[in-house]
């Protein structure tokens, strides 16, 4: 009898210890709304980004909210943005109020990005920005700091600091032109797609690289989805361009490298050019981009930080590739991580303070926010990197020795062969 | 007391006689209905979201209908109306503050002005001609907003613009009603001396000319009126999103309007709003399923083909002719249950 | 700059001539809008690079399949989708630009919407007259030499030709003298087709491969056709010079507008249109019902 009562004290004990961790894992999850092109290389960046940093928090446990550990679930949202604006309103709509996701990480292509901006602000829902470089998204934060206080973006830098970095990079190797080939004023062609993003780069290119002791020989402003180059680049050669300063984020960035190479133009293509970014550039030029060089977020082999290496290294052994920039959801996840956990709570209000003091190493570099929820650029902070596509793989070659910066796996520029020939 | 009985027997008798008559026209009337009362039902901010760029898209098919469908002049290049209503009203309230209610009429008088502009050189033109040569229009014009950034905000557009209303709910009214009185007015037009005129410029424009109609004159009216429903689109396209930029000329809406009209039927003002309410519902309701999401685009591709397949002339003529009957004597339409005429009498069958 | 602007302009002119010229013949015989003609191009670009790099297959073989299937699945496309509603103009249009569509999802499903590089098929460049050139740009010229001779020596050579002239010239009195419209219009649709397909096999190489690629040439091509006159040949083949010299002279001479050689283009076209409406070449249709 006395066995039997405690066998049903067991079994009742038993039950109720299920039922309480039943119920502890039951916990309501915190949903996060991923948005982006998901049938382009961007969109799969965010996806595969959030979803590695998904996997690793929920592992842990986890979010901590207060007392309790809340799971992570991340929501699949297909902008279709490249394709289509209005489609990208409907899906952020659609995101918050239908699938009722606590946070948005994501986003692409600027005249969409605005759009869904004032969506995620109307219903005062934080949307961490990945993918848009344009410094409006920014400067509303500062024009009406109520209503965009929710805004803050993770990746990449804004455009402004995108043209230091490029100016320190372009000094690097102009500086290698003067040492091996033996011209102390190199010839630079400006070739920067017609948008407004890359107005500033090429104002400031023209009246600092004089300078910088180099010469600009003309500025070609190609439609960024122009799919074929050979006449501006027919131009360039008879300018004797040394440099092919690019500012590209569509297609025709390919077309560039590759009719390079075709054409074996004999100057270095350094600049901005997100396809060159992309790990398919290689296949898309077909082999023939090679010395295309590029700013870039990531780097194989390349540590920018401790957290870089462990991330690139899951990241291309779990999807097969190593990520782009847009892959920096997973930063994203982990700084709106630490930022719940500190305030203990997912009401945006009370997040906006503690985000805007957010001290994280990322994979990306020291995420630390501006006035204007921008990443803050410089040594120590987030940086960016220069690299150069050499027979396949993409090598990152800057900041080396940049105020004092190197990261540890960069490796030396190299200049296309075809260059040699102008040696003086 | 009489006062008010009047009026509500008019509306009665006018109901009985002119609305529920044809099934067709009780349809368009219940379904008015429905969408002013939706609110009732749901005020979730995504389904009035829908149902207001639904309302944009439809003026816009119905303009569209109004130049390419009734007059004939097959224009490619439709964008460029909603475009010029969008980035005018844009620029005005971004520029000179000016309230959503001033800068809408001025953007659809812009988008008219187009119109005529436009209009002028496709006077010459007739056919195949016309269509591609319309498509070029839009494009010439992203050529210019890219070449004046300063102006035009380039690949950006114009952002940070104000909302006509600040709740849901009052711009899905706005959408609404603004929808259902200028697609009725578009009707009229059609159904006017007018249209009558447009209709005859499609069917044989030296038949008309030999008629006394100055065919020139009554083709830009038509370009002019419909740049105008469709600038209105575009203007309140504008500053619901609260951005107009490139993607509103782009090859890709224009092509849209085309498929809208030609699937809902065209020469009809109704179809091409039929069209829209099934298509743009349509795609974003299979994007509700995630395993379909990435498939939309495709499946209504295929949805638009089978539909022409099995009715060529679009889908309200088809369904038309099949629940009501035209009389042969008065042409007059009926029920297709009636056995007489409901106006002359004439045996129907 | 003028040696540039001549070269740029002959290479950029036959490709567009090789489009043109197909998409003006389909208008001519049959008076089919066929929106989906650059999204032929496309499909061939993308199976040639499907065989070339997936299945490994031979440059030759791919090539040829390439050509092949997608002429094949024109007259498919034709039979199942156009010829049903040949009657209804709008509705033959309509459908084009659903095929259109078709094509660009299935392509962006499953190749994704990355650009993809087809490998040259021939590797290298040499100078002309100051300007380089790569082989696979001499190929080019070369193959659109040849096919628009061949296409002009089946039309004017061969019965078949007659019989698509014929039914270009007038569609009616073609039928009441016996011929089967219906077939003639297919063949031309295939060759048609196979005009675009061996345009997107040798072009691919040039450009990248991606399923928005239709776009951007079915815009030009439609500025060429309409240019030189809806259906003529002649026209085609002259308006896509005239387009590819002003696009050329545009970047060479205002660098910092080449984004404008497109819009620069399209003007040009809207120009002669109100000098003549019916295009360079077109047949005057002043008073035709």
């Amino acid at each position: 009898m006395r066995r039997r009562m405690r066998a049903v004290l067991v079994a009742v004990s038993a039950a109720a210890a299920l039922m309480v961790t039943t119920t502890q894992a039951a916990e309501k999850p915190i949903k996060i709304g991923i948005i982006g092109p998901m049938a382009f290389v961007q969109g799969e960046n965010h996806w595969a980004g959030a979803e590695l940093a998904r996997d690793e928090i929920n592992k842990a446990g986890g979010i901590k909210v207060g007392s309790q550990k809340h799971p992570i679930e991340i929501v699949k949202v297909d902008s279709n943005e490249i394709q289509s604006v209005p489609d990208a309103t409907n899906a952020m709509e659609r995101a918050l109020t239908q699938d009722k996701v606590d946070f948005v990480i994501g986003g692409f292509r600027t005249e969409a990005v605005l759009a869904m901006q004032d969506v995620a602000m109307d219903y005062k829902k934080i949307f961490l920005g990945v993918g848009a470089a344009h410094e409006q998204l920014g400067l509303r934060v500062q024009q009406n700091y109520d209503r965009y206080k929710y805004w803050f973006r993770i990746a990449p830098i804004k455009s402004g600091d995108l043209g230091k970095v490029l100016f320190a990079g372009l000094g690097a190797i102009a500086a290698q032109i003067r040492n091996d080939l033996g011209k102390p004023v190199p010839k630079v062609a400006i070739v920067a797609e017609k948008a407004v993003w890359v107005e500033s780069i090429v104002k400031a290119a023209q009246d600092n690289l004089p300078k910088m002791k180099m010469e600009v020989v003309g500025v070609w402003q190609p439609s960024p989805v122009a799919t074929d180059v050979t006449a501006e680049l027919s131009a360039i050669r008879r300018a004797g361009a040394d440099l092919v300063f690019t500012a590209i984020s569509g297609p025709v960035g390919i077309v560039m490298g590759r009719q390079m190479g075709e054409l074996q133009i004999p100057a270095i293509p350094f600049g901005i050019n997100v396809e060159a970014q992309k790990e398919g550039f290689w296949q898309a030029t077909a082999g023939k981009g090679n010395y295309v060089s590029t700013l870039d977020t990531y780097g194989e082999g390349v540590e920018i930080t401790p957290q870089t290496l462990p991330f690139v290294n899951a990241f291309k052994k779990r999807f097969g590739k190593p990520p782009t920039y847009t892959a920096s959801t997973y930063d994203a996840m982990y700084a709106l991580r630490a930022a719940v956990e500190t305030a203990g709570t997912i009401d945006a209000d009370k997040l906006v303070p503690v985000l805007e003091k957010t001290d994280l190493v990322g994979a990306a570099g020291r995420l630390v926010f501006d006035k204007l929820h921008d990443p803050v650029f410089g040594p120590g902070y987030v940086t960016g990197l220069a690299v150069q596509w050499q027979d396949g793989k993409k090598v990152a070659f800057w900041p080396n020795n940049w105020n004092g910066v190197t990261y540890k796996g960069v490796q030396t520029f190299k200049i296309p062969p075809q260059m040699m020939q102008k040696k003086n | 007391m009489r006062a008010l009985i009047y009026p509500i027997r008019r509306a009665y008798i006018l109901l009985r006689t002119e609305v529920f008559a044809l099934p067709s026209r009780a349809v368009v009337f219940l379904f008015s209905l429905a969408l002013l009362l939706l609110p009732l039902y749901s005020t979730d901010p995504y389904v009035l979201r829908i149902v207001i760029m639904t309302c944009v898209f439809a003026i816009f098919a119905a303009s569209w209908d109004l130049l390419a469908g009734y007059t004939g002049q097959v224009n490619f290049g439709h964008a460029l109306f909603f475009g010029i209503g969008a980035y005018a009203s844009s620029l005005l309230n971004y520029h000179f503050q000016l309230s959503p209610w001033i800068t809408i009429p001025i953007g659809a008088i812009s988008a008219m002005l187009g119109g005529i502009l436009v209009g002028i050189p496709c006077l010459r033109l007739r056919g195949s001609y016309l269509s591609l040569a319309t498509l070029a229009f839009p494009l010439i014009l992203i050529g210019l907003l890219f070449a004046f950034p300063g102006f035009s905000g380039g690949e950006l557009g114009i952002s940070g613009i104000q909302r006509l209303f600040t709740y849901p709910v009052h711009n899905y009214y706005a959408a609404v009603i603004l929808m259902l009185v200028l697609c009725f007015a578009m009707w009229k037009i059609g159904d006017s001396n007018t249209g009558l005129i447009f209709h005859a410029i499609r069917e044989d424009e030296v038949a008309a000319r030999a008629s006394g109609i100055n065919t020139k004159r009554y083709k830009l009216l038509a370009f002019g009126l419909s740049g105008l429903f469709a600038g209105i689109a575009g203007a309140f396209f504008a500053h619901f999103i609260r951005i107009a930029g490139p993607s509103t000329l782009e090859v890709a809406l224009s092509f849209q309007a085309v498929i809208w009209g030609i699937f809902g039927g065209v020469a009809t003002i109704y179809g091409p709003v039929v069209a829209v309410f099934i298509l743009y519902p349509l795609t974003e309701a299979v994007a509700v399923f995630p395993a379909l999401r990435e498939y939309r685009l495709l499946i209504l591709a295929i949805v638009v083909l089978l539909v022409l397949l099995f009715m060529p002339q679009g889908l309200t003529p088809w369904l038309r002719n099949k629940i009501e009957t035209v009389c042969r004597r008065c042409k007059n339409r009926n029920v297709f249950w009636r056995r007489e005429c409901r106006v002359c009498g004439t045996e129907l069958h | 700059m003028f040696q540039d602007i001549l070269i740029t302009g002959l290479v950029n002119g036959g490709v567009y001539a090789l489009l043109a010229v197909g998409f003006s013949l389909i208008f001519g015989v049959a008076r089919i809008v066929n929106i989906a003609h650059t999204a032929f191009y496309m499909l061939a670009a993308y199976l040639v690079y499907a065989f070339l790099n997936i299945a490994g297959l031979p440059l030759l073989v791919s090539v040829i399949l390439a050509v092949g299937l997608v002429t094949a699945l024109s007259m498919v496309c034709y039979k199942l989708v156009i010829e049903p509603v040949r009657e209804y103009e709008s509705a033959v249009l309509i459908a084009t630009i659903a095929l259109a569509l078709i094509f660009q999802e299935s392509l962006l499903l499953t190749f994704g919407g990355n650009f993809l590089g087809s490998p040259t098929l021939i590797a290298g460049n040499m100078d002309v007259a100051g300007v380089r050139v790569t082989y696979q740009q001499l190929l080019t010229i070369v193959v659109v030499a040849l096919v628009l001779a061949g296409t002009w020596f089946l039309l004017h050579k061969t019965r078949l030709g007659l019989a698509i002239r014929a039914t270009a010239n007038d569609l009616e009195v073609a039928n009441l003298m016996g011929m089967n419209v219906g077939r003639i219009a297919m063949y031309t649709v295939a060759i048609s087709v196979a005009l675009a397909a061996i345009a997107g096999v040798v072009v691919a190489p040039l450009f990248v491969v991606d399923p928005l690629m239709w776009l951007a040439p079915l815009v030009t091509m439609l500025a060429i056709v309409v240019l030189g006159g809806l259906g003529s040949l002649k026209g085609s083949l002259i308006g896509a010079f005239i387009i590819a010299y002003v696009e050329a002279i545009t970047v060479f001479t205002v660098p910092a507008g080449s984004f404008l050689k497109g819009a620069v283009a399209l003007s040009i076209m809207v120009v002669v249109l109100l000098i003549r409406p019916e295009g360079l070449f077109g047949v005057a249709f002043e008073e035709e019902r």
